[in-house]
């Protein structure tokens, strides 16, 4: 028989709530393997802690989100969120599957190109587009979507003396019954400046305005807010059409479709609160297909989701570093991950789970990471069955933003691997060392001296 | 001015060449050329040919109809044969003029007769007219005309040779009988007719050799006429109908040889018929029995209910292009013969069930698909499938497949619960459109609730017209969708075709044309490309000129004809490419005229051009063989009514991004197992449509641009 493992005791309050007729549930069950690769042997080979990322789980979520889509709508485009995740890989997964590329900076724009998208295939969004960087963008036949009135300027500089229109939309902010209200990109469409910058492009003739764009939040769990959105950028493209004589191309809606992560301050959150991607994909088209627009001069529609689509494909492996008893007699677990690496801890209450078999008891907690700072908590109250140290922990959907927001900070940046469909593991990037971290660094002579009669 | 000319020469030689049904220059110049070998004869042919030509021309008949000699190769028989039988005097231009107007009245007028019919005149007006003459000739009233030699009219009827054999006895006579067309009766003039039949075509001239051998094996073993056939019937009865039975009316083919066989005998028939009765008259036969026997099959022919001979649809005085072009247009013209239809829905479905399906698809009702959408696990539905929600098909917009008419319509019957079916109401909540005379389809197992049109209303192809749900005898969500011949919701199924979509087979993904969707596939409909689609949208009334790199230029005239066909016509080479555009697909159908003609590089370039943008995946074609030049053409020539070795296939490919769409494609000839890169084009398409093409054959390469101007 094999020997059983150890479990320290504890003391647990005992709470007598209503009665139900369930039984109380293990909420923590070990998750020792993802697809089949188990975390321990993850662990061993690549240290912690460790991204993982799940190319299965990549291709299936695009699938299913463009087949949500078209399935309602004949003519539809995904482009790929760059700041989402822009490790190399996982864009060429999505450049494979069909995506566009939709970038926010020059870097991002580099990078596309980088990874051979069609310049033509490049969205360039974000409101600090620089000279050369629009210059580029032009030249590449990019689609430039215009932010401010001083952006629209300067292009209609570039495009005098261009050669090649460039191909433009615009960015368009609306009242989508949303608080707060997203007003900072684009131009506003209730005040009448969406609608004076289309003008002016169309009048400027230098231009194509090509389409428009909106970005009305991130993560939004209001699948009406899309049907107005919709409705008011239909109506804007219709004016286009028949005001100026300047049919829109494409309605790109831009991202924000939630994950099923929790979402912190919100009571009682459920998979079945936050809307999929096929009920957005009901609002948006239905809209489009009964605004009047004619059978074969609808809109291609562009979408540029991101989170809903890599979230849930990417995990951070852990260890814990240690257990320490809190004043209140809380007990407080030290992780060796902390807000600096799993950035979205910020926004998100994780599910967090062991990766090895314990014991169903468990106990409230709170995760802290390894900084030696006060704002380094993983989880404020998570129930988990007692960890030891050295034990593994799997932060589950963590694979949107995380690898791109995350800070060099205090600690290295871990490895992140890909596991492919084909079940093998590959090394997407290394663990960064002192060498990674000083490469930049510049060590002038005013401080060599000094250090060296030390 | 120059083009006058051309056209009068062209005319003229055809006249020739049609003798021998052909419209080929080295068979026409040859015969011109052999004509004069009996130089009176072969100067009045000629003679009467422009006063044809004219007369034709004048009575306003269709130039291209004067140019294939159609209304001038009688008269050139009736001056041929004048020449020859008829001293020249003053009295011989008389009535050489005289007769040959005659012969041209009989022509038009029999040519308007029989028309209508579908049928030919062949030699008719010439004998009725030599008939006529030699009557007038032979009374007892003075028409001045002198006979030259009483055995020419003999040697007619007779097997007798007065000149020496120059070859092998059968040989000798096959030559001899092939010259007996241009009423000369010597081997080397038959000799150099056969070597233009054989330029002409290998075909004809097989069929040519076929009717002869029957000809004397039938003879020799009945013994009909026991001193052997005379040349002239071999060659003006037997032979001619033969090669016109097997070669040129029908399309070649082993029964259309059979048929060559056949013809011979029932022309022995009717020369020995018509000799007894013509001989009461003192009149010889002339080509009346190949005439008679050739009309009489034509019209049985034609008169067939089902038939597997077929009949030349299109005459490109060509054996070898008719087959070509037939066999061609048999593979690749579905257009002509099939509604053009879409699936009706977005996305990629999944055939649950096919036609003949185990589930329900039997008897009356086999040939019926059901379609369902899968995830990549195969799964049609998320979470656990307890509710119709969610299957990923349930809600899914449904569209009208086709134009048409909505028949009927239900709409109030419950959808049910996973698996509960409703057998009260079978077909559940129904939609049937009526497309044309005798084609419906439908669409069962409707969402209830969700049809969107009503009885009477008018649908657009592509049109929502109810969303799919699980109504009716649906264990769970799906949509089935049947053609059918008659309006009924419960009516009995049709089989027919989808024109375009594009099936995924495990991971082989191709685009299908005018096929049936198959069981256990994934469909999508084509997504099709506004920018190929537009760039390919000629407008009958435009024109589009374009240059070379070194300067040369051509008009591509759009146009439309009688028939409805749209054309590509370049002016300048007086080339056309009729072409096809059904809103999916532009296609060329048929090319005529010069290869030197920019418009033959850019009917090779452009053979066929799917809009769809669904992702890069190879367009495939195959061109008439014809246009293949190759060292092995003549062999696969004379094997062609049996198999062909030699294929000449096409290839494209398009990289399309939204700004520039690029188009390559190639022509690739293979021969059993080999393939070989004959040519490849290129084809840049922007904004404002073609831009310019690219045509390298390894040698040569050449550079064009295109520029549409708009004409009226």
């Amino acid at each position: 028989m094999q020997k059983l493992k150890y479990e320290r005791p504890y003391i647990k309050k005992l709470n007598t709530g209503m009665l139900n007729k369930f039984a109380s549930a293990n909420p923590a069950q070990a998750f020792d393997a993802i697809e089949g690769i188990p975390v321990k042997k993850l662990i061993e080979q690549y240290g912690s802690p460790l991204f993982v990322l799940s190319e299965k789980r990549i291709r299936h979520n695009y699938r299913a989100a463009l087949r949500a889509f078209n399935t309602r709508y004949p003519k539809v485009q995904f482009a790929w969120s760059y700041k989402t995740n822009y490790l190399s890989t996982v864009c060429q997964i999505f450049h494979e599957e069909g995506s566009w590329a939709e970038v926010v900076s020059g870097f991002e724009y580099q990078k596309a190109v980088k990874n051979g998208v069609n310049g033509s295939h490049i969205i360039f969004n974000g409101p600090g587009k620089k000279r050369e960087e629009l210059l580029a963008a032009i030249e590449n036949n990019s689609l430039i979507h215009i932010d401010h009135f001083d952006e629209l300027y300067m292009l209609m500089e570039l495009a005098a003396s261009s050669s090649t229109k460039p191909r433009v939309a615009v960015r368009v902010n609306m009242d989508t019954g949303l608080y707060p209200q997203w007003d900072r990109f684009g131009f506003n469409y209730e005040n009448g400046e969406a609608w004076n910058a289309i003008s002016k492009i169309v009048q400027n003739n230098k231009m194509q305005l090509i389409g428009l764009h909106c970005h009305i939040g991130t993560y939004i769990l209001d699948v009406a807010a899309y049907t107005k959105a919709t409705t008011k950028m239909c109506g804007l493209a219709m004016r286009c059409a028949k005001d100026l004589n300047n049919p829109i191309e494409y309605l790109d809606m831009g991202g924000g479709f939630p994950s099923n992560n929790v979402l912190k301050g919100v009571h009682l959150q459920s998979a079945d609160s936050i809307p999929s991607v096929d009920d957005f994909a009901e609002a948006i088209t239905t809209t489009i297909l009964n605004f009047g627009f004619e059978k074969d001069k609808l809109p291609l529609l562009i979408l540029e989701t991101g989170r809903a689509l890599i979230d849930d494909a990417g995990y951070l492996l852990g260890t814990v570093i240690a257990n320490k008893r809190l004043a209140n007699g809380r007990r407080g677990t030290v992780l060796d991950f902390g807000v600096n690496t799993l950035f979205t801890s910020f926004w998100y209450d994780h599910q967090i789970t062991p990766a090895q078999g314990t014991s169903t008891h468990t106990e409230p907690m709170t995760l802290y990471g390894p900084l030696c700072m006060n704002i380094d908590v993983i989880r404020e109250n998570i129930n988990l069955p007692v960890l030891d140290p050295g034990d593994h922990v799997v932060v589950h959907k963590a694979g949107a933003y995380n690898m791109t927001q995350w800070m060099q900070f205090i600690t290295y940046r871990p490895a992140i691997v890909m596991i492919a469909e084909s079940g093998e593991t590959h090394l997407l990037r290394k663990a960064e060392t002192l060498d990674y971290v000083d490469e930049m660094e510049q060590t002038p002579e005013l401080t060599k001296s000094k250090a060296v009669e030390k | 001015m120059k083009n006058k000319i051309a056209y009068i020469i062209k005319a003229i030689i055809n006249s020739y060449a049609i003798l021998f049904f052909s419209q080929n220059k080295v068979l026409g110049v040859l015969l011109l050329a052999v004509s004069f070998f009996n130089p009176v004869a072969g100067a009045s042919g000629l003679a009467c040919i422009l006063i044809a030509l004219a007369c034709a021309d004048l009575s306003g008949y269709y130039r291209q109809d004067i140019e294939k000699g159609l209304f001038s190769f009688n008269a050139l028989l009736f001056g041929i044969g004048f020449g020859t039988f008829y001293h020249t005097n003053t009295a011989f231009f008389v009535w050489l003029l005289i007769g040959c107007l005659v012969c041209i009245a009989i022509t038009l007028s029999l040519y308007v007769l029989l028309i209508k019919r579908g049928l030919p005149m062949l030699s008719l007006p010439f004998v009725i007219t030599f008939w006529i003459i030699l009557a007038a000739a032979g009374s007892i009233f003075r028409l001045g005309l002198e006979q030259r030699s009483s055995s020419v009219m003999y040697e007619l009827i007779t097997a007798m040779n007065l000149n020496a054999h120059r070859f092998p006895f059968y040989i000798d006579l096959f030559f001899r009988s092939l010259s007996a067309m241009l009423f000369q009766n010597n081997a080397i003039v038959g000799l150099l007719i056969a070597v233009g039949l054989l330029i002409h075509s290998r075909i004809a001239l097989s069929v040519a050799l076929i009717g002869f051998v029957t000809a004397c094996l039938f003879n020799r073993f009945t013994g009909v006429f026991p001193e052997g056939l005379s040349y002239y019937h071999l060659g003006s009865n037997l032979v001619i109908a033969a090669m016109a039975v097997g070669s040129f009316f029908l399309v070649p083919s082993y029964r259309s040889y059979l048929w060559a066989m056949v013809v011979v005998p029932l022309v022995i028939l009717f020369i020995i018929a018509f000799t007894r009765l013509l001989g009461i008259y003192d009149l010889p036969v002339l080509s009346l029995p190949f005439c008679v026997a050739t009309i009489l099959l034509l019209y049985f022919f034609k008169s067939r209910q089902s038939a597997k001979t077929v009949l030349t649809p299109l005459q490109f005085y060509s054996p070898e292009v008719n087959l070509y072009q037939y066999l061609n247009s048999k593979e690749r013209l579905p257009d002509y013969h099939y509604f053009n239809f879409k699936l009706p829905f977005m996305g990629s479905w999944k055939v649950s069930q096919g036609y003949n399906g185990a589930i329900t698809h039997k008897s009356d009702w086999a040939e019926a698909l059901d379609f369902v959408i899968e995830d990549d696990e195969h799964h049609t539905y998320k979470n656990n499938g307890t509710k119709p929600e969610d299957y990923y098909c349930f809600g899914k917009p449904v569209l009208a497949c086709g134009d048409g008419v909505v028949v009927a319509v239900t709409d109030k019957i419950d959808d049910n619960e996973i698996n509960n079916v409703n057998l009260k109401e079978n077909w559940g909540n129904s939609i049937v459109i009526q497309h044309a005379v005798g084609l419906y389809s439908k669409a069962s197992h409707l969402k209830r609730a969700s049809v969107k049109v009503k009885v009477g209303d008018n649908v657009k192809q592509g049109d929502i017209i109810a969303l799919c749900g699980s109504s009716g005898r649906s264990p769970e969500p799906h949509l089935h969708f049947q053609f059918q011949a008659t309006p009924g919701i419960g009516s009995k199924t049709l089989r027919y075709p989808f024109a375009y979509f594009m099936s995924e087979h495990g991971n082989e993904k191709e685009l299908k044309t005018y096929s049936i969707p198959a069981e256990g596939d994934s469909v999508s409909p084509v997504t099709i490309n506004n920018l190929l689609k537009d760039a390919f949208n000629f407008q009958p009334g435009t024109a589009v000129t374009v240059t070379t790199t070194d300067g040369r230029t051509e008009t591509f005239e759009i146009g439309i004809d009688y028939g409805n066909e749209c054309y590509l016509h370049s002016k300048e080479t007086n080339a056309y490419a009729y072409f096809v555009n059904n809103g999916t697909a532009f296609y060329f159908t048929t090319y005529y005229g010069s290869k030197q003609s920019l418009l033959y590089l850019f009917y090779q370039a452009a053979y066929k051009v799917v809009f769809a943008c669904n992702g890069s995946y190879p367009v495939e074609d195959t061109f008439p063989l014809q246009l293949a030049k190759d060292p092995l053409r003549w062999l696969n020539d004379l094997a062609s009514p049996f198999f062909r070795f030699i294929k000449l296939k096409y290839e494209a490919e398009v990289n399309i991004s939204p700004v520039e769409i690029v188009f390559n494609s190639k022509q690739v000839r293979s021969v059993g197992m080999k393939d070989r890169r004959i040519s490849d084009a290129q084809l840049w398409i922007g904004q404002e449509g073609i831009q310019r093409f690219a045509f390298n054959t390894g040698k040569h390469k050449i550079e064009v641009k295109w520029d549409i101007k708009n004409t009226y």
